[in-house]
Parts: structure tokens; C-alpha cells; sequence
């Protein structure tokens, strides 16, 4: 399944978008097409905060949208051609199975992703979670080639060691020149704050930018 | 929005190429799936985290309604995404500097390539054949590909430092963690935002910044 | 596959470090243009002076100038000698912006930022512009000759009119207002840090310097690094426009050919030293780490003496490796002086020790046991070390270093006694040559010096170079690895503290135009058209 490399999922979809104007639109872009809506939809979805949906939705690596108008003409002698329809194509690269991650998007971002995927060929028939990834199936190509550079981990557990590294660092650089004993006392000390074998807290939040902002969980503030 | 997320950049390209050499592309994927060769040199160039192709010709382009025309397409067309750590120079240099039989491999039948070498030909290539992303997002803004990697390492060092000292005297903790520091020496580097690489894309970021609130703790 | 190149329209400070054929003093003076007609005349009247890359022969002393001259232009420069728009749009934005436009990518930030130049950097009207036109470059062996020329320029300044000598550069004693910029090597070749400094450069066909310097000038082949098969001279293209590149390529540059064709691109910068902080964190630290010289070399990758940790990584072996060096040295030059002799052996065993100040590579110090990964000259001249140990992973053994490459020229300026403080006068005038900025001199400079992910060592900067910064309690915010050895049982040594030990106080990028250039330019005949 040239999907899947190890515990590590390549989706991809192209979505068919509705052709001509919708009925329904984001304000301000009345008389515009479904694509330039969900244009409009992907540009601006951090309006209101700089984070970005997909960091709600479990065990995404990495995903980008971007929308397909035409195919790309080389020029001559090569023949030129067209779509009939744009696609909003959707790249993700997450942890596990399909189904599993597909159901979390439901459950954590079921209105954003469906203002965004109402404008698309057949979204009339999602009704709940299992209409969801029915449809998303649909609109799913295979991979012909996967090239994971990176590890097939739980997001969860690459966001936790992202959080040990960091963390760890500071303490070997901060503990160079010590003797046993002071070492000793003071990595009981970051094993506490740390938590190592606790995946979920303190680690490193999803999508978070920013060395301020990026750490949650930490039961202690201060120096550790 | 732009191709940047932090420190991973967001490629997309699509290509066309003849139906009748699809097969022969779909066979060199296979060949590098199965034998490291090939891929060996973009694990040590180590700028990805992850990236794919899909091949797909115009019947596999989904449809899901009668009112959405069938797709006739005379080119089959390959659909390549990376997300990959640096410049967009630096990467396309070093696949064109360090790996171009891997790369004239998987693009070969594409229309027009003009080989990965000389490189100013396959800038202009990928260039007129890329599409912008409209939304990014990169779990890990400040960890490359390495940072992941390393962090794996760490981690799992820790974990087993920690079972390994529990009852250790002060002196055999030492010993074993100099043993830990010299296993993991590289890669316990601290982490921060990217560098600068593009001023463009810096501004927007920095403009969205400042007129937009900042996120929630 | 040899390139000719046609050195004597070639500007001499191209293919020739000054300082190492035996031109200590510079003089760097700058112009602004005023006068576009004017400003052509001065260009006219300066070029017969230039100096070119012929070689200086030993047998034909008349060849060696007693001072040699070499003029470049920002954009802003030849904008207003009237080089035509299309031409000037076909250079790249790095360089139409210049250097101080482009400090988000290379860095200079915060110590480093323009606010903080000499003052000659910053017109009080725009801070932002670019006012610096011309660099005109004075390289001699005495201080007589030296002035001589640049009174000679003077007065050919005087003369013409239209263009106006900028000062304001910083000097000893609070002085802020000199009108040129001095640098001197010292006797010792050393520079204010103490290190052994000029001592490789890049290589590349046509240059026609001496062969051995190909031995780690060039790019590696894969085969033994200690032998000349073991390097391949880089190419032209590298260095000068209009010859084929590493890709293969003709280097992109404006047009019409003949403009640029033979031309290159210099970035002039002035890099104050923190001396005072350097003494002191090299003596605190190193102490702490075990032993002060070892310490300062494996900041740099090499030591103090010059020798190169990847080959001599005791102190023991790299001190009696330089005494014996410089025993035949010193035999050579009294033989040479008429003051004594010198074996045909001596002569054949000084080469090979010559051959292994430059002679190596990374490929038995994988694990950065002997030269650590963040060690200056292993940052800003990887050799073969991206490859990391693997067994051919890319086309070529340098195929992401070999077009990163960079010529150095320029020296250092200023004095540092005993007793010097950071406040003093002192550093180096560093002069980069390549022909792509943002390829070659920035990608060092922001992916190699300021950052740390292709060395696999995160956002770690280089410990002599990288803009460290500091914290609120003043200490350096710098942190290098200095990596364990499993051979010795050397645990891993984990440096942070690091202070900032250069600033940037100057300087902007320049087109160093061909002979055949220089004389359209003042002609005013350039047309792309």
C-alpha cells in the first residue's frame, strides 16, 4: 500500500470543486466562483488566531491545501489541455490509519472543514462522520511513491521528544563542569518537571510557534 | 498564505507525461521503494520530512457527480509534494548538485524536463510548474527533519539512562551518563525559529503578526 | 578540460591574495559619485593605474607592481555612471539592494546592525540608501610606495571633480572620521584572535597559482586527500563570470556579455574583533575544558600555529609538526637570501609538510572526535564532511560544499597589545569573492555560520562568527559541542556562555568589473540592447 510507510500515512485528495457561483458564500465575496470562496476560506482562516485548524486534528504531521485550476501547459509541441473542474487537493502526511485520523478531524474541526468542503462536487451527502469519510474516500488518489525522511512515531510522542531534547539540552549544557552527586540530584530534578514516560504533559504543543509559546503542560513554572 | 511553515518549506509541482511511459515512471518508484540506492542520498542530504508522488492519468481524477464532467486528459500527470527544511535554492540545488540520476530518474518521461543538470533549465522547470499553497501547517514549526530525528534518539536514551540508573551510587550514575552524553552528543543542539530565508516571506508573516492577535496561550 | 583564462583583464585581486605574495599594507577608499559625466573621466583616469591577475613572475621582477590598484561599484555606483537600466536590472536583487538591505539574511542584527557602522556607511540624510559608490583597493609592501599611489589618486580625484572621497571611518584613539580604511598584516600572519590566518583559498582552473595550492583549495575527488589526486581545481565559473560554473552553467550575470564577462562580485566588511573577550573567555573556558590551546582549536579547526586539528589533534603533534615546518621555512629563505643552503631532500620534505597544512578531509573524523562539527573551518568548508560518513550517497564527495566556495582577500586592521579592550580598533577587513552572492557568501553566511541544521547541530552558530548575543545577565548566549572522543575515553564537552566575538562595523557588496568593463564604463558605451 504505497499509502502507508510504516505508521505514517500519505493522504491525498483532489476534491472537485462546483463549477460557477455558489449560493452561499463568505461575505464579502458575493458574485465570486466556489473556488475563489474556498480561496478566500484557506487564506484567511487565521484571521482570528495565528494557529492554524489542522493543529486540533490528532497525529498530523504535516498538511497543506492548495487549489488546482488547470494543468500546466509546457508549451509546444507538447499538447495543451485542461481540467474540466478545479480540485482543492489536500496533502496530509499523519500517523496511523485512515479511518481513525479522519474521524478526529470530525470531531475537532467539523465546522471549519466543512464550510470549507461544502463548496465540492457530492458534499451534500455528509451528514455525520461516516458520510464524512465515505466522501473522502471518494475524493482519494493513491500515492504512487512515499518517501518518509522522518520518523513514523505517534504525533504525540514526536511532540514529547521534540519537548526532552529541547529540555534536555538545557540541562547538559547547563550541568557541564559537575560533579556526580550535583549532577545526579539535578536530573532527578528534570526527570520530575519533565516527565519523560508521560507522553501527554509537559511537551511541546501542535503547530505552535515560537520558543515562548510552545511548551504546555508544565505543572511548575520556573527554573527547572 | 505562503509555502513556509516555520522551518519546512511546502513544494508542489505537477507535471505531465506521456500515458505510455507512466508504467516506466511507476516501475522506477517501485525499484526505489524496494532498493536503498536510490534513496540513500536523500536520506543523508536529510532536508525532508516527508514527501510523495501520485501519478494519476484522467480517469483516476475522482468524480463525484454527475454534473462534474468526466476528466479526458491525453497526459497522465504526476503530482509531486515535499516538505523539506532550508531554501527553495538550497533544495533544489542539492538535489541538482548531490542526486540528479535520482531525480532525472523519477521525472525522465516527464514533457519537456530538461534534466536536472545543468541547473538554471530545471530552476525554471520546477518553477513554472510549481503551485503556491494555499494553507500550510507543520506540527513542529522549529524542528527540521534532523530535530525529529534526534529527538526520537533522545528520548529513547533518556528512557532507558533512567531504567538503567535508578539505584545508581553517584559515581556509576556519572559513568553511565557520560555514556549517554557520548551516545547522544549530537543531538541535544537547542532549537529556535528558522532562519530568515526569504525578506518576503518574512514580511507577511511579520505584518500578520502585528494586525492580527496573537494566538491563545 | 583546462580553462584559459585571460588574466590580464582579470582585476588582479581576483586571482591574487595580496597579503600572501607579499603586500602586508592596504588602503580601502571610497567615493561617492556626484556627477555622472565626471564620475566616467575619474573612472577613466583611475584605470591605467588598475592592477591585473598577469602572474609576477620571479624572473621578470618589472612585473611586480610596488603597489597594486583595483576598483569596484555598487549598484548605486553604477547607476549614476550612467550604466543603462536594462543592464542594471539583470543583476540579481542581493545585489542591487546591498548588504545592508540584506541583514535579516546574513545576520546583522542586533551588535551587527548598520546603526552601529562607521559612520561613513550611513548618509545622516537616508540611513537606508546606499551611498558608497566606489571602493578603490591599495595593496603594498611599504608604507612609501603606498601613500605615493594614494596621493596619486588624489590627485587625479582633485583634477577630475564630480566625485567626492567619503570619510568617516573609524580609527584609533575615538577617531571617527578618517578618510581610507588601513589594514595590516602582522609579521607573524596572525590575526588579533592569534590564529594562523591566509593559509588555504579556494582553487580553481585558470588561476594560475602555484599547484600544490590545489591540495584542499580544490574540490575533493574521493580519492586520498593527502595527495594531489586526492583534489580537482573548482571551477572558473565560481569566481569569475562568463566561464563554465560546477553545474555547468555559465554563472548568471547582467548583460551584455561583455560587461560582464571576466567581472565578479566583492563583499567588503569591516568585522571588529572583541579581543578583550575573546582573551578572557578563551582563558576562563579553556581552562575549564583542560587546556587553553586545545581549546581555541577546536573554535577554528585549526590551531593557533596553523596546523589543521583533522590531521595533527594533539597539541604535541601539531607544535613539532609547525617547528619543523618553519625550521625548512626559515633554511629555504636564508638559501634563497644567499645566507645558506638547502638539501634537495630538505627542499622535497618541506614541500610534503607544506602539502599537509592544506592536505586533508573529514572522511576519518566522522564522529567530529578530532575536528568538531561546529569548528569554524569545518562550517565555512565542509570538504567532504556533508556526506557523513556514508559510502557515496551523492554524485560527488563535495556536492554541497563545491559550490559554497569563496575566495578570501583583505587583511587585518588595527592593534591588539596586551592590554587592548573591546572598545579599541581591531579586526579584519574581510573581502569575499564569488560570483553569486546569495549562493555562495550568504548561504555560508545564514545556513553554515548563523545556523546549525545541515551539520545536524539545530540552531547552533558558529562559536567564533555567529551573532550570539547576549542575555539579561550579559552572559554570551553562544553554545557549541565539542565532541567526545571514544578512543580516549574524552566524554563530550558541552560550551555555552559564548560571547559574541565579532561585529559587524561596515561594509557593502561590489562588482569588481573586467579591464575591457572598466573601459566601457568610462566610455560610456555599455548597451544591452
Amino acid at each position: 500500500m504505497a499509502n502507508q510507510m510504516g505508521n505514517a500515512y500519505a493522504l491525498t485528495l483532489l476534491c472537485p470543486i462546483r463549477h460557477g457561483v455558489p449560493q452561499q458564500c463568505p461575505e464579502g465575496l458575493g458574485g465570486q466562483t466556489s473556488a475563489a470562496c474556498v480561496r478566500y476560506l484557506l487564506q484567511d482562516v487565521m484571521r482570528v488566531s495565528l494557529d492554524s485548524p489542522m493543529a486540533k486534528v490528532p497525529n498530523t504531521y504535516l498538511s497543506r491545501f492548495y487549489i488546482l485550476e488547470d494543468v500546466p501547459y509546457q508549451g509546444k509541441p507538447a499538447k495543451l489541455e485542461h481540467l474540466g473542474s478545479n480540485y482543492l487537493v489536500f496533502c496530509a502526511d499523519f500517523h496511523g490509519d485512515l479511518d481513525t485520523w479522519l474521524t478526529g478531524m470530525w470531531n475537532a474541526i467539523q465546522p471549519e472543514i466543512c464550510g470549507l468542503l461544502q463548496y465540492c462536487f457530492g458534499f451534500e451527502s455528509v451528514h455525520d462522520c461516516a458520510s464524512f469519510i465515505t466522501w473522502i474516500k471518494k475524493c482519494q488518489v493513491e500515492t504512487t511513491f512515499f518517501f518518509d525522511g522522518s520518523t513514523d512515531e505517534p504525533l504525540a510522542v514526536q511532540l514529547k521528544n521534540l519537548y526532552l531534547k529541547q529540555e534536555f539540552s538545557k540541562f547538559v549544557y547547563a550541568n557541564q563542569g559537575n560533579g556526580p552527586e550535583t549532577i545526579q540530584a539535578n536530573f532527578r530534578e528534570f526527570v520530575a518537571l519533565t516527565q519523560p514516560d508521560n507522553i501527554d504533559a509537559p511537551t511541546w504543543k501542535p503547530g505552535a510557534y515560537g520558543l515562548d509559546k510552545v511548551v504546555s503542560g508544565l505543572k511548575t513554572q520556573g527554573a527547572g | 498564505m505562503s509555502n513556509i511553515a516555520g522551518k519546512a518549506y511546502a513544494m508542489n509541482v505537477v507535471t505531465p507525461l506521456r500515458w505510455y511511459t507512466a508504467w516506466f515512471n511507476k516501475l522506477m518508484f517501485w525499484v526505489s521503494g524496494h532498493f536503498n540506492f536510490v534513496t540513500k542520498g536523500l536520506q543523508t542530504l536529510s532536508l525532508i520530512h516527508y514527501a510523495r508522488w501520485v501519478v494519476i492519468d484522467g480517469s483516476q481524477f475522482p468524480r463525484l457527480s454527475d454534473k462534474q464532467p468526466p476528466e479526458e486528459l491525453k497526459y497522465t500527470y504526476m503530482l509531486f509534494f515535499s516538505n523539506f527544511n532550508g531554501s527553495w535554492d538550497q533544495y533544489v540545488d542539492s538535489f541538482s548538485s548531490a542526486i540528479p540520476t535520482g531525480l532525472n530518474i523519477f521525472w525522465a518521461f516527464n514533457i519537456k524536463y530538461p534534466c536536472s543538470v545543468p541547473m538554471l533549465p530545471f530552476h525554471r522547470y520546477i518553477t513554472a510548474n510549481q503551485i503556491w499553497t494555499d494553507h500550510y501547517y507543520n506540527a513542529y514549526p522549529m524542528a527540521a527533519s534532523n530535530d525529529v530525528k534526534a529527538a526520537q534518539r533522545v528520548r529513547n536514551g533518556l528512557l532507558g539512562f533512567i531504567a538503567d540508573t535508578k539505584d545508581s551510587s553517584a559515581q556509576d550514575f556519572q559513568l553511565k551518563y557520560n555514556q549517554l552524553l557520548m551516545t547522544l552528543q549530537h543531538d541535544v543542539s537547542q532549537m529556535g525559529p528558522n532562519p530568515i530565508v526569504s525578506l518576503s516571506a518574512w514580511a507577511v508573516e511579520d505584518r500578520l503578526r502585528k494586525e492580527r492577535p496573537a494566538a491563545g496561550a | 578540460m583546462i580553462s584559459k583564462l585571460d588574466l590580464p583583464d582579470i582585476q588582479g585581486n581576483i586571482v591574487k591574495a595580496y597579503g600572501r605574495y607579499g603586500f602586508p599594507r592596504a588602503r580601502y577608499v571610497f567615493y561617492q559619485i556626484n556627477d555622472s559625466t565626471k564620475g566616467r573621466k575619474f573612472v577613466e583616469n583611475v584605470t591605467p593605474l588598475v592592477t591585473t591577475s598577469v602572474p609576477w613572475s620571479e624572473d621578470k621582477p618589472k612585473n611586480v607592481p610596488a603597489v597594486a590598484v583595483n576598483i569596484a561599484f555598487t549598484y548605486q555606483g553604477l547607476k549614476h555612471l550612467d550604466i543603462p537600466d536594462d543592464t542594471l536590472h539583470g543583476f540579481p536583487d542581493e545585489f542591487a539592494m546591498g548588504m545592508k538591505a540584506r541583514r535579516d539574511i546574513i545576520g546583522d542584527n542586533g551588535p551587527n546592525h548598520f546603526e552601529h557602522w562607521d559612520k561613513i556607511w550611513n548618509d545622516p540624510a537616508d540611513k537606508f540608501s546606499q551611498n558608497v559608490h566606489v571602493l578603490i583597493g591599495l595593496n603594498a609592501k611599504e608604507e612609501g610606495p603606498l601613500e605615493a599611489a594614494y596621493q596619486q589618486i588624489c590627485g587625479i580625484l582633485a583634477a577630475t571633480g564630480g566625485v567626492t572621497q567619503l570619510v568617516g571611518h573609524r580609527g584609533a584613539n575615538g577617531v571617527e572620521d578618517l578618510p581610507y580604511q588601513s589594514a595590516i598584516a602582522s609579521d607573524s600572519n596572525r590575526e588579533h584572535f592569534g590564529y594562523a590566518d591566509g593559509i588555504s583559498t579556494s582553487y580553481f582552473e585558470g588561476c594560475r597559482e602555484s599547484a600544490r595550492y590545489v591540495v584542499g583549495g580544490g574540490k575533493p575527488t574521493g580519492l586520498d586527500p593527502t595527495t594531489k589526486e586526492g583534489w580537482a581545481p573548482l571551477a572558473a565559473g565560481e569566481f569569475v563570470f562568463g566561464h563554465a560554473d560546477e553545474s555547468g552553467a555559465y554563472p548568471e550575470a547582467p548583460g551584455p556579455p561583455l560587461f560582464s564577462r571576466n567581472g565578479t562580485y566583492m563583499v567588503y566588511r569591516k568585522l571588529h574583533q572583541n579581543v578583550a573577550t575573546f582573551r578572557t573567555f578563551l582563558e576562563a573556558e579553556g581552562s575549564k575544558f583542560g587546556d587553553v590551546e586545545t581549546f581555541a582549536a577546536k573554535l577554528s579547526g585549526r590551531w593557533r600555529n596553523g596546523a589543521p586539528l583533522a590531521t595533527f589533534w594533539t597539541k604535541e603533534s601539531a607544535n613539532q609538526f609547525v617547528a619543523e615546518l618553519g625550521a625548512l621555512l626559515e633554511k629555504s629563505r636564508l638559501a634563497d637570501a644567499g645566507q645558506g643552503q638547502i638539501s634537495d631532500a630538505e627542499k622535497a620534505h618541506l614541500a610534503e609538510l607544506r602539502l599537509q597544512l592544506t592536505a586533508y578531509d573529514y572522511n576519518d573524523d566522522t564522529t567530529g572526535a578530532k575536528c568538531p562539527f561546529s569548528a569554524h573551518t569545518r562550517r565555512t568548508n565542509p570538504r567532504s564532511a556533508l556526506q557523513f560518513g556514508e559510502k557515496k550517497p551523492f554524485d560527488t564527495p563535495g556536492a554541497l560544499s563545491n559550490r559554497r566556495r569563496i575566495l578570501r582577500r583583505g587583511l587585518p586592521y588595527g592593534e591588539s597589545p596586551a592590554n587592548t579592550t573591546d572598545a579599541d580598533e581591531h579586526g579584519v577587513i574581510m573581502m569575499i569573492v564569488n560570483a553569486d552572492l546569495s549562493r555562495q557568501f550568504e548561504f555560508v553566511q545564514e545556513q553554515w555560520i548563523n545556523y546549525g541544521n545541515d551539520f545536524r547541530l539545530s540552531n547552533d552558530q558558529d562559536p567564533l562568527l555567529g551573532n550570539n548575543g547576549f542575555n539579561e545577565n550579559g552572559r554570551g548566549k553562544g553554545r557549541m559541542l565539542i565532541e567526545g572522543d571514544s578512543q580516549t575515553n574524552r566524554s563530550p564537552y558541552f560550551c555555552s556562555g559564548i560571547p559574541t566575538m565579532v561585529e559587524t562595523r561596515g561594509g557593502d557588496y561590489f562588482f569588481v568589473p573586467s579591464m575591457t568593463c572598466l573601459r566601457m564604463i568610462a566610455m560610456g558605451i555599455v548597451d544591452p540592447t
